[in-house]
């Protein structure tokens, strides 16, 4: 497809476009954009496919380099980015392909309340959730750690949570990687990342970062929705968040000495951002056991926040929170590098698969799902804006193509300042009231920063993945309730 | 120490980025360009309040590196860093020693309840990173992750 005086597309089908390795000379694969023609007039506009073909230079990548249809212009990977390298053969790992906010993700919490349930109380529960959730920048939160509880989280993400009381196993069960990834190496870890992230467990942050309380208002797979307990009208929280200042500090810390690696082994990428190391070196493995520590910080958070909501709930509505059905459906990275296997031109191989803005989405059958989701596949979590959609769906066979990956959100389109200059708060929050959706941010500039326009239709997005095959629908949320850092 | 409401002039300009922030800021000299990168952080992420807590916090803050653009991004990371750290805005910077390789510098702020906060800054990248002499002095461009 025509992109004048940039990278060129090949169309392979009506959702998946070729850069091929002659658009830049040190290509090692193909680049391969999932879109439609819709969703590439939005992605023409920015570098992002510039740095598809960027990511295709680094050492040992398998098969291609992905991008999914939320992809946007990020810094070193695209925000939506997907690049797997074989261990084996030399592949690298680039903290660039996991970003400063290691183990964003999202969590979806289900509930039995229904709209008819909470539509006189939305402005109470609202107001309860953002007090008793810390969100903004820097905010710090009630729940205190020790040095030595800091460590134990590094460890044990979510399961230090759980054993704190702050949720159950059933929802350890319900997370990926049961909240706590193997390899996290608190030694790896530098002193200041320690002081950075003290204090910051059970905060939401800002940005991009939310609580919503959502209603179901499209069902797509009845049997699926059956299988989860979703119904159309059902009362669902969302919780967007990452590993705060601990991760950001961890990224920091290793591209200043990745930076180093491109000269000590001879890598040649176009971006610095991409700095990376072959895998089984010294300063991969380090900046893998300090990410995982950071990832496990993130799982431990989200937990957290999971508890606080609880926590609003039963204030609001003077029930317990078990009462009210409040299981966790699923939690997910979609900042991560994980090593996992896949089968490559016949064999089984060790590969490095970086989800940078992207969701894992195993199929149905996958040998690392817990027997509860072995039938129905992994459930998929994608956040839309604040004044449309989000979505569940579940991983597919087919994703195999995309090393069970698929998208993480909508994705931005429009930058901050132009959101900033074209956005009247005071309009957008009447249009938001006027859809039903009550918002309450700590600082009223991330409402007009995070408002819809500046966002690709995330139905467009999924939209996009369903018909590929690459993830299948279940449902669909609408926001009724928004709390932002 | 200058009252941050009362500059004239913002240090930097806004560079067009779809997810993250841009900036270009010009110094006449080098000390002057990471000054005024430092300072940008803290004025594109928050903004004052009224306050009666007029106590000043000094940190010294040394950096090096190979060469300059891995100074420029260590040196803007540690800001950041100490920043949240110490719960301190940095509202000036001196810049006591600075080559291609090596900075010494001491923050002054004040603390960050005095701040009301806006967008997050994570971090200082390398993408599309410009550190540079020209003709009428020195110019650099970074983009944050926001």
């Amino acid at each position: 497809m025509s992109n004048p005086g940039q990278i060129q597309l090949e169309k392979i089908d009506d959702y998946r476009w070729r850069i091929p390795k002659s658009e830049k000379p040190g290509m090692r694969v193909p680049g391969l954009v999932y879109a439609d023609e819709k969703l590439l007039k939005d992605i023409f506009h920015d570098k992002a496919l510039e740095q598809v073909a960027n990511v295709a230079f680094l050492p040992g990548i398998v098969n291609n380099s992905l991008a999914m249809p939320d992809i946007h212009w990020g810094y070193g990977f695209p925000i939506g980015g997907v690049a797997a390298t074989d261990i084996e053969e030399g592949g690298v790992v680039s903290p660039g392909g996991v970003g400063f906010d290691i183990n964003c993700g999202v969590r979806l919490v289900k509930t039995d309340l229904f709209h008819d349930d909470i539509k006189d109380k939305i402005q109470d529960l609202v107001y309860a959730l953002f007090n008793i959730v810390p969100a903004g920048v820097g905010s710090k939160g009630d729940i205190r750690v020790s040095a030595k509880e800091e460590k134990e989280i590094l460890v044990k993400g979510a399961q230090w949570a759980v054993s704190k009381g702050y949720g159950t196993q059933d929802d350890l069960d319900c997370t990926e990687e049961n909240g706590a990834i193997a390899g996290a190496d608190p030694d790896a870890v530098s002193e200041r990342a320690y002081e950075r992230g003290k204090a910051q467990a059970g905060t939401l942050g800002s940005g991009n970062h939310f609580l919503e309380v959502q209603v179901i208002d499209q069902l797509y797979d009845a049997e699926l929705c059956d299988t989860f307990g979703l119904n159309l009208g059902q009362v669902m929280v969302m919780i967007h968040s990452g590993s705060r200042g601990f991760g950001y500090q961890v990224c920091d810390d290793h591209v200043r000495g990745m930076v180093h690696c491109l000269q000590k082994y001879n890598i040649n990428v176009p971006d610095r951002q991409l700095a990376c190391a072959p895998v089984k070196s010294r300063e991969a493995q380090q900046y893998l056991a300090a990410m995982r520590c950071a990832a496990n910080y993130a799982w431990a958070n989200r937990q957290c926040l999971m508890h606080l909501a609880r926590l609003a709930f039963e204030k609001v509505f003077s029930k317990s929170w078990q009462k009210m059905g409040m299981g966790l459906i699923y939690d997910v990275a979609h900042n991560i590098a994980k090593i996992e296997k896949y089968v490559v031109d016949g064999k089984e191989k060790s590969l490095c698969v970086h989800r940078k803005g992207a969701t894992r989405a195993f199929p149905p059958g996958h040998p690392e799902l817990p027997d509860r989701f072995k039938k129905t596949g992994q459930p998929v979590i994608i956040p839309g804006d604040m004044g449309r959609n989000s979505y569940l769906l579940v991983g597919t066979e087919k994703a195999v193509e995309t090393f069970y990956s698929t998208c993480h959100g909508s994705g931005r389109v429009k930058s901050r300042t132009a959101a900033t200059k074209s956005v009247n708060l005071n309009v957008l929050l009447k249009d938001l009231e006027s859809k039903g959706i009550i918002v309450k941010a700590s600082g009223r500039g991330t409402i007009v920063e995070e408002a819809p326009e500046a966002y690709k239709n995330v139905n467009d997005v999924v939209n996009v993945v369903h018909n590929a095959g690459i993830s299948k629908r279940v449902c669909r949320m609408r926001p009724v309730g928004v709390i932002k850092g | 120490m200058p009252d941050r409401g009362q500059l004239q002039l913002k240090p930097y300009e806004v560079l067009e980025h779809t997810a993250d922030i841009g900036i270009r800021v010009k110094a006449p000299d080098l000390a002057g360009l990471f000054k005024n990168a430092g300072l940008a952080i803290f004025q594109i992420s928050c903004e004052k309040k009224e306050t009666t807590d007029k106590k000043v916090h000094k940190i010294a803050v040394a950096q090096k590196a190979d060469n300059l653009e891995e100074l420029f991004i260590n040196w803007l990371n540690e800001l950041l860093s100490l920043s949240a750290v110490e719960a301190l805005i940095f509202e000036e910077i001196q810049i006591t020693k600075v080559s291609e390789s090596l900075i010494e510098a001491v923050a002054i702020g004040s603390s960050a309840k005095n701040y009301k906060m806006n967008t997050e800054i994570k971090a200082a990248t390398y993408h599309q990173l410009k550190v540079e002499k020209g003709p009428s002095g020195w110019v650099a461009e970074v983009i944050f992750d926001v």
